[in-house]
């Protein structure tokens, strides 16, 4: 139509909306990891990122998170997967399974972190009560005691609750798969397994790159579940790169040093972004 | 596609799986929340009550002041869901319909601005809010929250206008409207599935977020309920059962919300996504 440049008049409040409440803070935080902003003396340095290398406890973050985001995003396509393909079937009570496959996801990560925290605790938690009834241990466990167990712990926490956000986007995927070619599938004598091979996965192989490159950076970005949770211990055991980084900046007011910490993070989400990006962009096209 | 039995009774066993695994953390926490100060912490614990109690709602409601953080929450909540779909449905609105010079370079970066962590703007963005004189306070807040919600309700808007068919434009453009009278009268009422779903989305985020608050807020009047919980736990005074009854507390209105509304959500969420 004649009147595009009136396109621009409706992007504007959130362009500048977002300018000031996201773009100016980015750029701080960018400015602030080498000693640049809010600084009495400011002047260039790499000595945020040169400590960065050498810092065990800041290594150890990044290592955890990305086990963490490894282990959870795995977890959460495999579920999310099967709980889509359940719920793309003709059930009974569909409704039902429905609202129970997402309900874990209306669960604030804060408070999913504190639920979980209870239910692993030692002495009146539910996991060890089930354990010591069913006569799988006697003694009772410190699960979030333990660091290997309470990472373990976190991981199963969080793959609980964040599942239903990729398994939507399945679901989705699944359900714009023309059923011709199921039914295709079946004349040809395609089994069960083939048709799934075959039929379903290609066709999802698009919304699969969504779901995976999303709850990447969604379980990146996590910070409530682990905070209520662990706090990031026992020792640094359970610390991610956000926990970390906010205790830098906010509780040591080592405020480049953990600027520097979010930066890099930011660095690698943005690299681990571009695929999907550049999908969505050409679906614009 | 038929399926012999044994495929139908593995189906609904797998279901059945999914439902214990979804509802035993909540199953839990609510039965705790009823439990006596005293059974909370016995070993092993009980799988239901044996004294059926509302004291740990009473003392977390009325003493600890659970009634403020959940205002609160309320008032942030909306104000950022309320503040990102309003912004969202203009913009939307203008990338859906419009072609103009740099768009695509414009909804690049709207997009990748979901890819920012939180973690790297919460430090600037303190700074900058004491300088404005707007830390802890329930607007800076707002306005820290809708920097998460908002490109998620503009790329949503923009998803659930494109499924409209631009011929109702052209129409109302005929009939003489201007073009925000199109949005609002013609192309909003169409898409109010996919409003919904793009405010109750803003609100889940903002209702849920912890790191936020924490950085922003520093007196107990103005914390949101997320941070008020994470506040009770480690002191002694506090006991499980009061803290599993907060996060019941904290628990129902996104749950609720939810379940209510659960068509729209899963049904926009779906149009958003499939779309190519």
């Amino acid at each position: 139509m004649r009147d595009y440049y009136k396109g621009y008049l409706f992007i504007l409040p959130a362009f500048l909306l977002l300018l000031i409440i996201l773009g100016f803070p980015a750029v701080a935080a960018f400015l602030q990891s080498f000693n640049l902003m809010w600084v009495a003396t400011p002047s260039f340095t790499l000595g945020s990122y040169k400590a960065l290398a050498s810092d065990p406890e800041f290594l150890t973050s990044l290592m955890n998170t990305v086990i963490f985001v490894t282990v959870v995003v795995s977890s959460h396509l495999v579920i999310g997967l099967g709980v889509a393909l359940l719920l793309n079937m003709d059930l009974r009570f569909k409704w039902l399974w429905r609202v129970v496959a997402i309900l874990p996801w209306t669960m604030p990560d804060v408070i999913g972190g504190l639920v979980w925290r209870f239910m692993f605790d030692t002495l009146p938690g539910i996991v060890n009560s089930v354990l010591l009834r069913t006569g799988i241990s006697a003694e009772p466990i410190d699960w979030l005691g333990n660091p290997t167990l309470a990472f373990l712990s976190v991981m199963l926490a969080e793959s609980w609750r964040g599942y239903a956000y990729p398994m939507l986007i399945l679901l989705a995927g699944l359900q714009a798969i023309p059923r011709q070619q199921y039914e295709a599938a079946e004349l040809d004598g395609c089994s069960a397994w083939q048709k799934f091979i075959y039929v379903t996965l290609p066709n999802l192989k698009h919304m699969i790159i969504i779901a995976l490159v999303l709850d990447v950076i969604w379980e990146s970005r996590l910070f409530g579940m682990v905070y209520s949770m662990t706090g990031g211990g026992p020792g640094y055991s359970t610390q991610i790169l956000t926990l970390l980084s906010y205790k830098q900046y906010f509780q040591f007011f080592n405020v480049s040093y953990g600027a520097s910490m979010a930066v890099v993070l930011a660095t690698v989400l943005f690299f681990i972004s571009l695929p999907y990006l550049r999908m969505s962009m050409r679906q614009q096209l | 596609m038929r399926k012999s039995k044994q495929v139908w009774i593995f189906i609904y066993a797998a279901l059945g799986v999914m439902f214990v695994y979804n509802l035993l953390p909540f199953f839990w926490m609510v039965i705790s929340s009823f439990k006596t100060e005293l059974e909370v912490i016995s070993y092993p614990a009980t799988l239901l009550p044996n004294e059926f109690t509302t004291g740990a709602y009473e003392k977390i409601w009325l003493q600890e002041g659970f009634l403020l953080y959940f205002k609160n929450s309320l008032i942030v909540s909306l104000s950022t869901a309320a503040l990102s779909s309003l912004v969202g449905i203009f913009a939307g609105y203008g990338f859906s319909r419009f072609r103009f010079p740099g768009r695509l370079t414009l909804m690049t970066a709207f997009l990748a601005t979901q890819m920012i962590p939180g973690v790297l703007l919460v430090g600037p963005y303190f700074k900058m809010l004491t300088i404005a004189g707007l830390y802890n306070t329930l607007f800076g807040l707002i306005l820290a929250q809708t920097s998460i919600t908002l490109p998620f309700s503009v790329w949503m808007m923009k998803g659930y206008m494109d499924t409209v068919p631009i011929e109702i434009d052209q129409a109302a453009e005929v009939d003489g409207a201007s073009r925000l009278q199109t949005m609002f009268l013609c192309i909003v009422p169409l898409v109010l599935p996919g409003l919904v779903a793009t405010t109750i989305f803003a609100f889940l985020l903002s209702w849920g977020d912890l790191l936020w608050a924490l950085c922003l807020i520093s007196e107990q009047s103005k914390q949101t309920i997320t941070l008020g919980i994470t506040q009770l736990v480690g002191q002694f005074r506090v006991q499980w059962s009061e803290i599993m009854a907060a996060t019941v507390i904290a628990s129902i209105i996104p749950a609720t919300l939810y379940l209510i509304l659960q068509r729209y959500l899963v049904q926009g969420f779906a149009e958003a996504a499939v779309k190519e």
